[in-house]
């Protein structure tokens, strides 16, 4: 006997037709195949990432049991024949059942407490109009600018001269 | 001797404590769960492709699970093995 967590992927309208019969039907399984069922319950009904057997929505049943290993495969094999469960998913648990559910129930709490703390920091808002920066005054006298072009020798000095020409008489 | 005040002030300066950057160490949970679809679709890009250990900061150890955790979400239709 090995602890397992099991996610089964069930018919939406049938699920909504008789939700216990679709429940009763993946417990029945379980139990034909040696399982221990500790915990059996819907877990979410939600849009499918992509569509499954034409459908784009589903429900979802999340379950908690033991069971001996040879009875895995087979209960599989069954589940696949079954038309109202899509999908299975069968993972065999690296601690017991409480361990784990305890440990879940941590990462629920640590996550969600993650994502609060991040909620109330993300958007800072606009920070708004800055408001009239007001008359910047008079940048005053300028000063004298001093001689263009090298000290030394006059080929810097003569070079932008010509140039100036030059762009005066294109234009 | 200067140079030695020196070096033991840089060192200093790196021991210092910096946040860690893999979230799950930073939260100091056991394993990553596939069923936690919206931190799961964190660590993937829009297309769906999961997003690497050097632009996410998670750690080697918690990569590992999270590839894992993101396989088994999509197989199950929780999230797409190709996004939008």
């Amino acid at each position: 006997m090995y602890p397992y967590e099991g996610m089964f992927l069930v018919d939406p309208t049938a699920h909504a037709a008789d939700p216990a019969a679709v429940e009763g039907s993946v417990r029945a399984l379980l139990e034909k195949h040696g399982a221990k069922i500790q915990q059996l319950e819907v877990w979410d009904e939600r849009k499918l990432a992509y569509e499954i057997q034409g459908q784009s929505r589903g429900v979802y049943l999340l379950g908690y049991f033991e069971m001996p290993g040879s009875g895995v495969d087979p209960m599989r094999r069954e589940i696949k024949i079954k038309e109202e469960i899509y999908r299975e998913l069968i993972i065999r648990l690296e601690t017991d059942i409480p361990t784990h559910l305890e440990r879940s129930a941590k990462y629920e709490e640590k996550m969600k407490q993650d994502a609060d703390t991040r909620r109330d920091r993300p958007d800072r808002g606009d920070r708004g109009d800055r408001g009239d920066r007001g008359d910047r005054g008079d940048r005053g006298d300028r000063g004298d600018r001093g001689r263009r072009g090298r000290e030394d020798g006059d080929r810097g000095a003569s070079a932008p001269v010509t140039e100036a020409t030059n762009t005066e008489a294109a234009s | 001797m200067k140079r030695d005040a020196r070096s033991s002030k840089k060192k200093k300066k790196f021991t210092k404590f910096r946040e860690r950057r893999c979230r799950f160490l930073r939260l100091k949970v056991d394993f990553v769960d596939w069923k936690d679809v919206g931190t799961l679709q964190r660590l993937c890009t829009g297309q769906g492709k999961v997003i690497g250990r050097k632009r996410s900061g998670t750690s080697a150890k918690f990569q590992r699970m999270v590839r894992i955790a993101i396989k088994r979400a999509r197989f199950m239709g929780l999230m797409p093995y190709i996004g939008t």
